[in-house]
């Protein structure tokens, strides 16, 4: 790692950026438009939170935020808990104890930082780690085990079984940093009583190992107003699910990402409900107009991408299809599974449902909510039994009336990469024209962006698809 | 007799399976050692361990499976297109790591595409990543549904006193290999590593009962060839997937003798014995799921730390070697922490990513072998 990458702590630069970033709208139009002249490595990424209008400051806010809690928690007596994007947060909110999440914090990195987070994924290899490790850990990781970050108290996550390669991100951290770890282990089934059960207390057994680490009960009291916050979210999500089925779509493309990692990592908080209400203004009002979210308000193709989406420099993914005019119409992160989605129609055995009747459902609930997480859910079993991956794609690919579906995945995907031939195959065979990428979605060593678009306009033009313009 | 038990390690089929088939016995296969082979065996089936050995291609490894995976399944479902697997009546797929367990859809799908290469018993056993009461239970419930399964499609019964006899013929086994650990440990080393791993590979490819004989009479016969190899570096192997003779044979052609392993085609698959005092499948359940020697449990670090660490100092080692094969992403990161931790204490360490099948690496693998035993020497 070169010495001016260790000058600075690299969540402390995270937060630097983002924070100056959320005020840059603080002031009048003239100012943040001048702003942009002096910012020439951050004007895109800006520009393309920013143009969204009050949902990007919000955004902004929230991260920036967020990333202030890491930085000041420990200073406010707080625990830091190390975890995954696909941990569900509330229980940790509940217990006020800070969520670091490696993937998001090194999607920032690579959307920000100009040479993207390269260092840091390759420090993890010069101290053990594998380099075919998934980068989505790896790219903040790194900056952890080079002791360039806050360092966590606890790690917990809940990939065994589900993602390898994740699961054993955390391990490695907890062995190489001696942090104590816990590990939610889920069944390769989902819907069943015996799954149910396994969920339930396994769930608890993280309840008492939390409890164990920062000396704190699980107060009822606080745990029932995270649910309260997240019913009042479920409701709101499942809104912007409904209008996503819109032709055109109204939900501009960006607001995937938006709806994604706000779950991720503010699901519970009061901070979240307000962008979602936020986000569904414009989107209702877009739908009254009957226009499409995109920049152009046309609708060309509609695409599905049904793992993650390309998280590299700039937001180029999203800009790339608001140049294209395609929708975003969700992907495995964007799915959640709460009580009343639109997907989950004939399929409620596969939802959770938020109960405040009792500490006992509360707990329950939260158990479900995290065994239905994204990829948690769909990945576990193999990919062609029913709630799994290739039922739940055909299922929203149609519900969303998709053109076409994508996947985008990193390196690391052993579990997806195990299939996802025989998976596109089987796409394809129910007529839905799908395209694997070979990218890795955080680091852009691996084929460049340019590649990935020109597979993606080809893919487009050969099949035929976007003509509804 | 180390001879025939060469022949059996070094190809997928052999003699006994051979016999076994022609007296229309049944065969299951299953890739991952945490499958409990005395269930298979009290069915009065033949538990037969799934290997990658002889692979010459993967193109049908290839055509399934992506581009980011583990080498040791391909060349399993290569073998298994090319029809390298035709005696197999059943196979049983794990959840040991993401791309084993995928090894069940690309078996179904090649399946569908090739005929006849699908055994007509194909089952998914998942196995939990941690120990704990519950865990237990769940596997308890698991194994119990696989033996339905078995009964029912095999049309057999396996009963209690079955279970008993077959994990009392097990364990006869277990400690009869944890003898040959014994002597492979003692200071005037008679058996090098590359027959001590055909044996262990024999233990999972032919009639347990025949191996037992097998093994009795060649610990006989190892301990009277007095063909001692004092002097030579002891190594210990650590880390994936490992039943390439070949690759043992390289390590030993430098100077060295392998007189120890941590893998689970090695000591990880005899290491503890499954109590004979309780109920058979609780027992079973708590033996394969507690012996916490593979990486996919997560969270184990520091016992399977000490485990390496009470097997070097037992076998006197030199120096070891930590391997994995490429996009075993498991053993690949511990061999890292481990090679920090056991350098920390003094014990030499080399990792090395390596791919599995057809040793096409030879000159690579030398080139590091030779330099690490510079430095041991």
């Amino acid at each position: 790692m070169r010495k001016e990458t260790k000058e600075y702590n690299y969540d402390w630069m995270l937060w630097s950026i983002i924070d100056n970033a959320a005020k840059t709208c603080d002031g009048s139009r003239k100012e943040y438009e001048s702003l942009l002249g002096l910012i020439p490595h951050l004007r895109d990424l800006l520009h393309t939170i920013i143009s969204q209008g009050e949902p990007g400051i919000l955004l902004l806010k929230l991260l920036a935020g967020y990333l202030k809690k890491i930085l000041t928690a420990h200073d406010e007596g707080k625990k830091i808990a190390m975890t995954t994007f696909c941990f569900a947060p509330p229980i940790l909110y509940a217990f006020d104890v800070v969520p670091l999440l490696l993937e998001p914090i090194t999607g920032l990195g690579t959307f920000i930082l100009r040479r993207g987070t390269a260092e840091y994924l390759d420090y993890c290899c010069e101290v053990g780690f594998t380099e075919t490790s998934c980068s989505s850990q790896r790219g903040s990781l790194g900056a952890y085990l080079a002791g360039l970050a806050t360092r966590p108290d606890l790690i917990v996550c809940d990939s065994p079984g589900i993602c390898d390669t994740n699961a054993n991100s955390y391990a490695f951290a907890s062995a190489y940093l001696g942090i104590p770890f816990y590990q939610l282990n889920h069944p390769p089934s989902l819907t069943d009583e015996r799954s149910r059960r396994y969920h339930t207390e396994d769930f608890r057994n993280m309840i008492a190992f939390i409890e164990e680490q920062t000396g704190n009960k699980l107060d009822q009291d606080r745990l029932r107003e995270v649910i309260e916050e997240i019913k009042i979210q479920d409701k709101l999500i499942c809104e912007l699910t409904d209008l996503q089925q819109l032709i055109p779509s109204p939900m501009p493309s960006i607001y995937n990402l938006f709806l994604y990692s706000g779950v991720f990592l503010f699901n519970g908080t009061k901070g979240f409900t307000r962008l979602l209400r936020s986000m569904l203004k414009k989107v209702r009002t877009n739908a009254e107009k009957g226009i499409a979210g995109t920049r152009s308000t046309g609708e060309r193709a509609r695409g599905f991408f049904s793992y993650i989406d390309h998280y590299t420099t700039d937001l180029r993914f999203w800009q790339w299809l608001d140049a294209n005019d395609i929708s975003h119409l969700g992907c495995i992160l964007s799915s959640f599974w709460q009580e009343g989605a639109a997907y989950a129609v004939d399929r409620e055995d596969a939802t959770y449902r938020m109960s405040t009747d009792s500490m006992e459902s509360m707990i329950d609930s939260l158990a479900a909510q995290m065994s239905r997480m994204p990829m948690v859910k769909s990945i576990r079993g193999p990919y062609d039994a029913p709630n799994m991956w290739l039922d739940d794609t055909l299922n929203m690919a149609r519900l969303f009336k998709a053109d076409f579906v994508s996947y985008f995945g990193t390196i690391g995907c052993r579990n997806t990469w195990g299939m996802v031939k025989s998976y596109a195959r089987d796409l394809e065979r129910h007529g839905i024209p799908t395209l694997i990428l070979y990218s890795d979605s955080f680091d852009d060593r691996v084929q460049s962006w340019e590649a990935v678009t020109d597979k993606m306009s080809e893919f487009i033009h050969l099949r035929g698809i976007g003509k509804r313009l | 007799m180390i001879a025939e038990i060469r022949d059996i390690a070094y190809s997928v089929n052999n003699r006994y399976v051979e016999t076994w088939k022609n007296g229309g016995n049944k065969v299951v296969g299953f890739p991952c050692t945490f499958v409990p082979e005395e269930i298979l065996h009290a069915a009065g089936i033949l538990p037969f361990r799934l290997r990658g050995v002889g692979t010459k291609t993967l193109s049908i490894g290839d055509t399934y499976y992506g581009p980011v995976i583990c080498s040791f399944p391909k060349c399993i479902l290569q073998l298994a297109g090319q029809g390298d697997y035709s005696f197999l009546d059943g196979t049983i797929i794990t959840n040991g790591c993401d791309s084993m367990r995928r090894l069940d859809e690309c078996w179904r799908k090649a399946g569908e595409d090739i005929e006849g290469i699908l055994p007509g018993f194909f089952y998914y056993f998942g196995v939990p990543h941690k120990v704990t009461d519950y865990s237990i239970r769940w596997f308890v419930d698991e194994i119990r549904e696989l033996l339905s399964a078995l009964e029912g499609h095999f049309e057999t019964e396996i009963t209690e006193q079955a279970l008993k006899q077959s994990i009392e013929i097990y364990n006869t086994g277990r400690k009869l290999l944890r003898k040959l650990d014994g002597i492979r440990a003692s200071d005037d080393v008679v058996i090098n590593g590359e027959d001590a791993m055909a044996i262990i590979i024999a233990s999972s490819s032919m009639p347990r009962e025949d191996f037992n004989t097998l093994l009795e009479a060649t610990l006989s016969e190892v301990k009277k060839s007095g063909a001692g190899m004092a002097g030579k570096k002891r190594l210990m192997i650590v880390g994936s997937a490992n039943d390439d003779l070949d690759f043992i044979r390289l390590i030993e052609d430098s100077g060295a003798v392998v007189v120890a392993d941590t893998m689970c085609f090695g000591s990880k698959s005899y290491v503890d014995l499954v109590d004979e005092t309780t109920d058979p499948v609780d027992a079973l359940a708590r033996r394969y799921l507690s012996h916490s020697y593979c990486p996919r449990m997560f969270g184990y670090y520091k016992e399977r730390l000490d485990y390496i660490r009470k097997k070097a100092a037992a076998a006197r080692i030199d120096g070891i070697i930590l391997q994995n094969i490429r996009f075993c992403d498991l053993h690949g990161s511990e061999n890292g922490i481990f090679e920090r931790d056991l350098e920390a204490e003094g014990i030499p360490c080399m990792r090395m990513e390596r791919e599995y099948g057809p040793l096409v690496e030879t000159g690579r693998i030398k080139m590091r072998v030779d330099a690490f035993m510079e430095r041991i020497s």
